[in-house]
């Protein structure tokens, strides 16, 4: 999987980005890139992060999330989390890893609700 | 100097006939009784060595019946005649044996009777030789009752017992290993591994055995199967290794006991704990987007991965953003439950779902304040009921009363 | 010599990680692990081998299936010549109270994996065992 095929779709004021199943750590380390690249870009206001198909969720991988959705952020977003698997979400918890507070839904579409809703209300401070 | 001896010797050659020097031979020789008979049997001739061994003197023998040298009962069976006559047949006889000394003690004999005749071949009396063994008898006999015995313990014992050599084959088996391979004990010995099971298996065997030849150490607690012409059983064997005199590594010596009905105990446990497990933690959907996991019974590691696992399956197979865990039915809620609890959380809130537990009765709550376990990154309420309520909230819904409505 | 039953697998480059992470899975698949027991076998070599890229640049995995008449299991093999660690126990818990980043790697896959040792020399390297048991 390369850092070129990494996909994000602009959708309704929001960035959909599709996370590659089992991406290497430059093809991880590219992803952050993309989405700040593109944060910027588009100046949106939410990140939608589709890891429905992602298998392995190591410690540098969900590192890169977790400073991902931090940098997003500090850039004025708000990041979702969604679709992640009964098996990841049993061994990252397992792991001893922590995802901070980091929104999730359970897929693409309730994460796009949650960001929408979150919009409605207004200014976040 | 170099010369001298030899003149010597080659003039006492000459100086004594070859007679005397034959009963010099004779008499010298003590470790063996050498005495003549007469063609009846009498004794013509006497050596030290039959002093030594039988215990008269040549004054008190010479003249005598040799059978006084035989125990009565051989006596009695004609055994002293009917040794002459197969000397006499077959011109030399031998015979291991009881004989009698003098003071009526009994030894172990090794007896050469040869028949001496004239040039005419006329008989004219016999040589008798004999050797005293008893020591080597005796050494015998100790080993035979020793092997007897160590064999009768092998028997008894219901454990499974086996040597084996270098090579893979049985030297010795019990009767316990002989009878759990459906075969006897001659069978088996002599016998390798490969003989006597299927390939893998005997390899698998032969594999720790050469270890345990290798280092020399026991090997112990294996646990395997053992495939015999009665079918399969499970077997727990210890091995170790079988030494010679010198130390030396000579095979190994196992010890198996036949653990079937353990082992099957064990698997039905099994059986019965994952089934009393799925049954004591069920996820049920309520409400579109609602699930509900009673908890029932104390929560250990393993079980609390188990439903943590099933948990979450349920929620993304129901597309459910609320699980209502139930603890009304846990008795008593310790640190390392509450911190599974917490994982479990944890994990339902990575896949975008959130938990309301619930049935948290006084007790509890006590406990849980008294502990110190921080649980208020949860919400919590004391029944379910009123966690459904939260779920309805979380999804937007409301529940209006009929009558309210009209 | 490479099977699902046994082989190695040397951890050169980054990329090494992920194809590690292809074989252990194709392993645990083939042994019979459930998709969560395999998830959690496939992180526990992924966190490891990065250890042998990051630490020792490189190092080779070993994997074999055991088997007893009571149970069957997956071991894996981490083996690096890099420096070693000097306090194995420190390493053990470093990580986890922080909750995430680096230093994860060691506790996270002992908490993943049923048997873990860990053997290493300052200077000489380091030797990561773990095995998973199938409970059957």
């Amino acid at each position: 999987m390369s850092a070129e095929s990494i996909s994000v779709i602009k959708l309704r004021g929001l960035l959909l980005v599709t996370v590659p199943a089992d991406p290497d750590d430059r093809t991880v380390s590219a992803l952050q890139e993309r989405v700040l690249e593109a944060m910027a870009e588009h100046e949106s206001g939410g990140l939608v992060l589709d890891i429905s198909t992602v298998q392995t969720l190591d410690s540098f991988f969900a590192r890169t999330v977790v400073e991902t959705v931090q940098m997003v952020s500090l850039m004025g977003g708000r990041t979702v989390l969604a679709g992640m698997r009964a098996n990841v979400a049993v061994t990252v918890t397992q792991l001893g890893l922590s995802m901070g507070n980091t929104l999730t839904a359970l897929d693409v579409d309730r994460a796009i609700d949650m960001l929408n809703a979150e919009a409605s209300k207004g200014l976040r401070v | 100097m170099r010369r001298e001896p030899k003149a010597t010797s080659k003039s006492k050659a000459t100086v004594l006939g070859s007679e005397d020097s034959f009963r010099m031979l004779v008499e010298g020789v003590t470790d063996y009784a050498i005495v003549m008979l007469d063609p009846e049997g009498h004794v013509v001739s006497w050596n030290p060595g039959a002093e030594r061994i039988k215990g008269y003197t040549r004054d008190e023998i010479v003249g005598k019946h040799f059978s006084c040298f035989y125990p009565p009962e051989a006596i009695k069976r004609g055994v002293p005649e009917k040794e002459l006559k197969a000397a006499i047949k077959h011109g030399r006889f031998e015979d291991e044996g009881w004989r009698v000394r003098k003071d009526g003690k009994q030894f172990w004999a090794s007896v050469v009777i040869s028949a001496l005749r004239d040039k005419a071949g006329k008989l004219r009396g016999f040589a008798k030789v004999t050797r005293e063994l008893t020591e080597r008898r005796r050494n015998e006999e100790q080993i035979r009752i020793l092997n007897e015995q160590q064999q009768t313990i092998l028997d008894a014992s219901p454990t499974m017992i086996f040597y084996k050599d270098r090579e893979n084959r049985f030297i010795r088996v019990n009767e316990s290993f002989a009878r759990a391979n459906g075969r006897s004990k001659e069978e088996m010995e002599g016998k390798t591994c490969w003989d006597i099971y299927p390939r893998e298996t005997a390899d698998n065997y032969w594999q720790d055995d050469k270890e345990v030849m290798s280092t020399g150490q026991p090997k112990l607690d294996i646990v395997e199967r053992m495939e015999t012409q009665k079918g399969t059983m499970y077997v727990q064997s210890d091995k170790i290794p079988y030494r010679d005199l010198e130390g030396n590594v000579i095979g190994v010596i196992g010890f198996t006991l036949d653990i079937t009905g353990r082992k099957q105990a064990e698997e039905r446990i099994q059986q019965q704990s994952r089934e009393i497990m799925e049954l004591s933690t069920p996820v049920m959907q309520v409400w579109q987007g609602v699930v509900v996991a009673p908890l029932i019974g104390s929560l250990d590691s393993q079980r609390t991965q188990q439903f943590m696992e099933r948990l979450l399956d349920r929620i993304v197979e129901t597309n459910s953003p609320v699980a209502l865990v139930d603890i009304m039915g846990v008795p008593t809620v310790d640190t390392q439950t509450a911190q599974h609890l917490i994982e479990t959380v944890a994990a339902v809130r990575l896949l975008g779902a959130q938990v309301v537990l619930t049935g948290v009765r006084p007790a509890i709550a006590q406990t849980l304040v008294h502990l110190g376990i921080d649980l208020s990154g949860i919400i919590t309420r004391s029944s379910l009921s009123a966690g459904l309520l939260v779920a309805f909230e979380v999804l937007n819904l409301q529940v209006v009363s009929k009558s309210a409505s009209r | 010599m490479n099977d699902l039953q046994q082989g190695e697998f040397p951890i050169e480059s980054e990329n090494d990680i992920v194809s590690a992470r292809r074989l252990v899975r194709n392993a645990a698949v083939a042994a019979g692990f459930g998709l969560t027991d395999v998830t959690r076998i496939v992180t526990a070599a992924s966190e490891l081998t990065r250890n042998i890229y990051v630490h020792a640049k490189s190092g080779v995995m070993r994997w074999r299936f055991l088997k007893s008449e009571s149970k069957v299991g997956l071991e894996l093999t981490f083996e690096d010549s890099g420096l070693g660690i000097p306090n194995v126990a420190k390493a053990m818990e470093a990580g986890y109270s922080t909750g995430n980043g680096l230093g994860m790697g060691l506790p996270g896959a002992k908490r993943l994996t049923d048997e873990m040792t860990v053997h290493s020399e300052v200077g000489k390297g380091t030797t990561v065992v773990v095995r998973k048991w199938l409970t059957k």
